[in-house]
């Protein structure tokens, strides 16, 4: 039997006044993280906002661990911790108060785990949300998410205006998460290191449309620069799968985002270089396609 | 009721504990003002009813303006609830709030009329008609505030419900057949005061209708 998709959304759209998120489909199966990947503007939050229910699409169809949203995001969110980096608790309680609040909400809030959260973020549940610095106040909010055991996590920006060492203790509790299998995470963000270092799938969204969706190996895999050296005036041939060719003299870079060894044998002699690209690279360099294909 | 429901209830008498309190005692404390005599009467009433009106909008603007400002609702809509469950359960909530200093600076009021041998019981319909007006204006208040992010519209529904007690007492003193028996020695529970009453009940009911109709059926929720 197959396992319920913890995300499915299936040509999704919204409109806004000067802003459309366009034919949007995405899945994220138990047990991933799926990091949604995008410059800002590109409607990572729309589309997070429509994952929670609070935006209501004029088009197509979004589903959350089963449910049909946004008419039952009340029952979906029993099993979501939703976590964004403009989300603020309430200033004038302490963590204690909102660590009972919650806990008394969900059956699942694993008491154990909340102090072993509170310990590892170096936090106090009698200190009050108002005394909190932005890492701080960050931490406990998905110090509230993490504890009531979600079997999806929707993070957006959770690591924005995090200090290394914080983003360092935030990303590994996901990792952490992700032992048991059936919990997942979308984890939205511009920081593509964060985003490789925890992600095993990543979209790449940029102004309201999806550019590509894989496997982050598959990403690291397929794509790669390649350095030519040729004689002034030589002109490369067009080759399917390059996206890109930068010439300087003699040089020519090509960007790939389909590499085989079949290309390099076809290349030749005059290849001096072949780099493998790392995830911002590979973002860039995508979207950057994306909007000369589309013409923007 | 469900769980949840009680529960955000709950938070909203922790979160506003110390307005409800402190309103509960600054309008006692102009009663306790207008016991002493003629002179201090006029003080203490108007102590006791600039705090209802100020304990109202306070509630609403720091409960539900603030909140969405300061972007507590974000974390309140990450729970188990939709958007128009939030907005059916502030308004419950916000009135449960509201009701407690009201009910006991109403009943407070009317108290301090049947005791004090000075004051007339012809004032308790006068009385009642304007503790329930101010029920039907936080009420308006309330809803607005569950309407509109807009803070000038706030503002302006703040200006108009505060200035709209003034000409509540204004036009209600002038109507002969209240005005007539406010110095009687027995409350006159006539006509003119059971119109009065069912206007502001309708009121009431109209304006703690549309959040249910309009608010909570909005299809985003920003």
């Amino acid at each position: 039997m197959t396992q319920t998709k913890h995300i499915e959304m299936r040509n999704v759209r919204k409109s806004f006044r000067f802003f459309t998120l366009e034919d949007l489909s995405l899945d994220l199966e138990p047990g991933q993280i799926m990091g949604l990947v995008g410059p800002n503007g590109a409607g990572k939050s729309t589309a997070i906002r429509l994952m929670t229910g609070l935006l209501t699409p004029d088009g197509g169809e979004v589903r959350v661990l089963g449910h049909t949203m946004p008419d039952n995001q009340a029952v979906a969110k029993r099993d979501i911790g939703f976590v964004s980096d403009d989300m603020r608790l309430f200033a004038h309680a302490t963590l204690g108060w909102h660590m009972q609040f919650v806990a008394s909400i969900y059956p699942g809030w694993d008491a154990k785990y909340a102090q072993a959260l509170i310990k590892r973020f170096n936090l106090r549940p009698e200190q009050s949300v108002r005394s909190l610095s932005s890492g701080e106040h960050v931490k406990a909010v998905l110090l509230l998410a993490l504890a009531r055991r979600p079997r999806l996590l929707i993070l957006d920006e959770p690591t924005s205006g995090m200090d290394p060492v914080a983003r360092h203790e935030v990303l590994s509790e996901f990792m952490d998460v992700l032992q048991d299998e059936d919990r997942s995470i979308l984890f939205s963000s511009h920081n593509t290191v964060d985003v490789e270092r925890v992600s095993d799938r990543i979209t790449f969204i940029d102004r309201g449309r999806l550019v590509d969706s894989s496997d982050k190996e598959d990403f690291l895999e397929r794509w790669r620069r390649i350095q030519l050296q040729v004689p002034v005036g030589t002109r490369v041939p067009d080759l399917p799968h390059v996206i890109s060719r930068v010439v300087d003299g003699q040089f020519v870079t090509l960007t790939t985002n389909r590499f085989s060894p079949e290309l390099i044998s076809f290349l030749g002699s005059g290849v001096r270089e072949v780099q493998r690209m790392n995830l911002e690279e590979i973002f860039v360099a995508n979207v950057m396609h994306h909007r000369e294909v589309r013409g923007q | 009721m469900n769980m949840l429901t009680r529960k955000l209830i709950a938070k909203e008498f922790y979160l506003n504990r110390w307005l409800i309190i402190g309103a509960t005692g600054a309008g006692l404390a102009g009663l306790v003002i207008a016991a002493e005599g003629r002179m201090r009467f006029n003080i203490g009433m108007l102590i006791w009813l600039t705090t209802i009106i100020a304990f109202g909008v306070t509630l609403a603007m720091l409960s539900i303006a603030s909140e969405r400002k300061d972007r507590a609702l974000q974390f309140v809509l990450s729970l188990p609830i939709s958007p128009g469950d939030y907005i059916r359960t502030k308004l419950l909530a916000l009135m449960f709030c509201f009701l407690v200093p009201w009910i006991v600076l109403t009943v407070g009021a009317m108290a301090l009329i049947l005791i004090q041998p000075n004051l007339p019981d012809g004032l308790l319909p006068y009385a009642l008609l304007l503790c329930v007006f101010m029920l039907a204006n936080f009420s308006l208040v309330l809803s607005g505030a569950l309407h509109t992010s807009s803070e000038g519209l706030m503002t302006l529904l703040i200006i108009v419900t505060n200035t709209a007690v003034t000409l509540f007492i204004f036009l209600i003193g002038s109507i002969p057949a209240l005005h007539d028996h406010l110095g009687d020695a027995q409350p006159v529970w006539n006509s003119a005061v059971w119109t009065v009453l069912a206007v502001e009940l309708a009121t009431l009911v109209l304006t703690l209708s549309l959040p249910y109709l309009v608010a909570a059926r909005r299809r985003d929720f920003n």
